[in-house]
């Protein structure tokens, strides 16, 4: 499995999970169940690891769940779908065989852009908190 | 603050493995003292409004976790197209509510069999799923992977008090 590789899938999955959110009515259990279906089915005809992809773009399907307070515009669903890419890809060993570790990582890579940005007031230079 | 230590109870994990420290015997033990701390705190910090409520999400969280785990491991499904399958056919058939609850349980449900060697353990696991979401409603709103989390916390829980362990 290469990063790269993870990454373009990645951001083609949190793409196409934005734009379904934002175009259609489906609810977003529909949503992430349908791109995880599609990548489930998919990689592993294409790659040899494919696999490994399925659960990269299975962890950004549940990126694409974030309400549309947290995550409104396609850049900031592309930016949050890079780090759990990146996240997936590095904690390949970590929490193995436990069941919601991908939506683990999903949910650390929504924090790490979402909390610094609501408190981004805090790292302003001359604010005192 | 007993609901965020709830949630993050994974992520605590994931450090500790990321960090190199074997979950052995030791480190088991300090994550049930950890869990036996939040357990001893969650009556007060932790308000369950409706028993009722709760019942319910554990048996819909419960019916997904089997659903997943058993499509999983007995059909060969693979747990990522199992978890997808319940996951839309909740969709089909459940209220939108209702819908996050099943999937969640299809995340429990995707555990390795190696970690729950008896079904005993995913329908433990499950029913936790489901009182844990009625716990954390309203932690962590609008956060995508919330519901792995939560899963993950519930998985977690029950490998440490009844299942041997991480190892």
């Amino acid at each position: 499995m290469t990063l790269i590789l993870s990454i373009v899938l990645g951001l083609l999955t949190g793409f196409f999970g934005h734009t379904l959110r934002q175009r259609t009515q489906l609810s977003t259990v529909a949503v992430s169940s349908l791109l995880t279906l599609l990548a489930a089915l998919a990689l592993p005809r294409i790659f040899t690891d494919g696999n490994q992809y399925a659960l990269v773009c299975t962890a950004v399907s549940y990126v694409t769940m974030s309400s549309t307070e947290r995550l409104a515009k396609v850049w900031e669903t592309l930016t949050v779908s890079l780090f759990c890419s990146v996240l997936v890809y590095y904690g390949q060993d970590v929490l193995m065989g436990i069941g919601g570790r991908l939506g683990t990582f999903a949910a650390l890579a929504v924090l790490a852009f979402t909390v610094p940005r609501a408190h981004r007031k805090l790292f302003k230079k001359g604010v005192r908190t | 603050m007993c609901r965020h230590a709830l949630i993050l109870l994974p992520l605590v994990v994931a450090t500790l493995e990321l960090a190199g420290y074997l979950i052995g015997r030791t480190s088991s033990v300090v994550l049930l003292a950890l869990l036996a701390f939040i357990i001893v705190l969650a009556p007060k910090g932790c308000r369950l409004g409706d028993w009722k409520k709760a019942l319910r999400s554990a048996l819909i969280c419960l019916v997904g976790a089997l659903a997943s785990f058993l499509l999983a491991n007995n059909l060969d499904l693979g747990p990522l197209m199992a978890s997808a399958v319940v996951g839309l056919l909740g969709t089909v058939v459940l209220k939108e509510k209702d819908q996050l609850v099943v999937y969640l349980g299809t995340f429990i449900g995707m555990s390795s069999a190696l970690r729950f060697p008896t079904l005993s353990l995913v329908v433990l696991a499950g029913l936790t799923g489901g009182i844990l979401w009625e716990m954390l409603s309203e932690t962590w709103n609008g956060v995508g992977g919330r519901l792995g989390t939560v899963a993950a916390t519930a998985v977690l829980i029950v490998l440490l008090a009844f299942g041997g362990g991480l190892q």
